[in-house]
């Protein structure tokens, strides 16, 4: 078994007076592909933003551990979610994928050369080299999501964070995407949130299904009756794959 | 059109009002590029009326207007961004509340002051072919410090403005470019004061960098675009207003409307193509 990367230890949230999340314990390993599934308002997100440091639990704890001994800034990369920015800012596709440095950068205008070298790099991995003049509006939706994980990666972390890194793109780009991921989790660990259980099965190496508190944990052994567990009833589960 | 350029040679209040308008125009270039990438127009309306709070202090208390403006200007900018960061929900009235505020302490203050005031009438609508040597240097030394601080946190600003979430994860305090970027917009607005007005200062610091948005790829290119077209507009507002002897501040923010519906429709034109 891998090294222990993070280790949330019976952890608690609420919104004011509605719980969130309740009691929820996941270990995560070095270089684990796992995917955090669930329905609209499970909670993946919010446990998200608790790993990420975003917000505080307000019962348990979750540890985070280094064992590259790398600068803490980068150890997670994070891939949000489109909503989080507008389309039409000015900004180009080889800036946002510049951002990644902007945590060890120097200030002033410039940056240095290894690092534009290392965003060279990433964006041939990526095969967006060709697209790195273009605005950001321009882009189709896989397109942008491989100028956000660009950027993450960047950073170059130990853990990628991805939110719903699919929900804006076509089926042939999905698939593209999560093969891309596929490789890198050979070398890194990759945590993705998404509502679609059957298409990330597929994928990742474990599934933790959370609707406010986890209840299931492995890739092979998710079973009709543990979706409906999941999602409270059958009909219920086609009213939250609806969007 | 002649007749202004002979004037122009002429007299020097023309001419220092078109310094004026190219030194305004590089504080409205760059910091309009900001407030409209980041869609705080309201707010920086907010601020520019709470200026008259500082200026009517100032007159009553009879030392220079333009210093009372700058401090009015800093410190609302300082209180609605900490307010704000902590209020978020209520941005909207939070900002009604300065703005009138900031005109009613103005007003009182100036309701005690004996004696009228002219230079009043040319803060709240703007005078031009008022402007001195010396309100031209000042505008200069804001306009470096605008710069400098923008050259040196260029990216910080790009990444906390683009994507504050992720500027937040990798560690920028973003809180702190907010609040600094509303003190910029504040400067700035103490620039553009002395060419239209703090009423109108909103237009110089909106429609021409949202003309530029139209075109522009990167942020730095917007800042350049929107200067050029800032100094293109309010030099026309000087040169129309010339002959006619109308207010020039009000001309220059007509002009820069005309150029801002023409752009959407020729915008509008090319891509239906």
């Amino acid at each position: 078994m891998n090294n222990t990367v993070i280790d949330i230890d019976n952890v608690s949230f609420n919104y004011g007076v509605v719980p969130v999340l309740e009691n929820v314990s996941l270990k995560i390993y070095e270089d684990e592909f796992i995917g955090i599934i669930g329905p609209n308002a499970s909670g993946k997100s919010t446990l998200l933003k608790l790993i990420l440091g975003l917000l505080e639990p307000d019962k348990g704890v979750i540890h985070k551990y280094n064992h590259a001994g790398k600068d803490l800034r980068n150890h997670i990369g994070y891939v949000p979610q489109h909503s989080s920015f507008p389309r039409d800012f000015p900004v180009t596709v080889s800036e946002v994928v510049m951002m990644g440095h902007i945590a060890s950068s120097s200030r002033l205008f410039h940056y240095k050369n290894k690092e534009i070298e290392l965003a060279k790099q990433v964006m041939q991995k990526l095969e967006i080299e060709n697209i790195e003049k273009r605005q950001i509006g321009e882009l189709s939706g896989g397109q942008l999501q491989r100028v956000l994980i660009a950027r993450a990666l960047v950073c170059e972390p130990e853990i990628l964070i991805l939110d719903e890194p699919t929900s804006n793109v076509d089926m042939r780009a999905e698939e593209d995407i999560f093969s891309l991921l596929k490789n890198y989790s050979e070398h890194m660990t990759i945590i993705v949130v998404s509502h679609d259980i059957a298409f990330i099965s597929g994928y990742v190496d474990r599934v933790a299904c959370l609707n406010r508190t986890l209840v299931c944990h492995n890739t092979a052994s998710i079973s009709g009756k543990m979706i409906e567990e999941l999602y409270d009833a059958p009909v219920k589960m086609i009213h939250h794959h609806h969007h | 059109m002649h007749e202004f350029i002979i004037a122009l040679t002429e007299y020097t209040f023309l001419q220092n009002a078109i310094i004026a308008c190219l030194l305004a125009s590089i504080g409205c270039g760059v910091i309009g590029s900001y407030v409209v990438v980041k869609k705080i127009s309201f707010l920086t309306g907010g601020i520019a009326h709470s200026v008259l709070a500082g200026m009517g202090m100032a007159y009553f208390y009879n030392t220079s207007p333009i210093m009372g403006a700058i401090i009015a200007a800093l410190i609302s900018s300082i209180l609605i961004g900490w307010i704000n960061l902590r209020w978020k929900e209520h941005e909207d009235v939070l900002i009604a509340a300065f703005w009138s505020a900031g005109m009613a302490i103005g007003i009182l203050f100036l309701s005690r002051t004996p004696g009228y005031n002219v230079d009043l009438m040319s803060y709240l609508f703007g005078n031009i072919l008022l402007i001195t040597r010396s309100n031209l240097l000042l505008m200069f030394l804001l306009d470096l410090v605008v710069l400098a601080v923008v050259f040196i946190y260029y990216k910080h600003f790009l990444v906390s403005v683009f994507d504050e979430e992720f500027a937040r994860l990798r560690g920028i305090n973003t809180e702190f470019f907010y609040i600094l970027l509303l003190c910029l917009i504040s400067i700035t607005i103490v620039i553009l004061i002395q060419l239209v007005g703090l009423i109108m200062v909103i237009a110089l610091l909106t429609l021409p960098a949202a003309i530029a948005n139209q075109y522009v790829t990167s942020l730095h290119k917007m800042f350049m675009l929107s200067a050029l077209l800032c100094a293109v507009i309010s030099v026309t507002g000087v040169a129309l207003s010339f002959g006619p002897d109308l207010p020039t501040g009000s001309v220059i923010v007509l002009t820069a409307c005309v150029a801002y519906f023409s752009s959407i429709i020729f915008k509008q034109f090319v891509n239906n193509k």
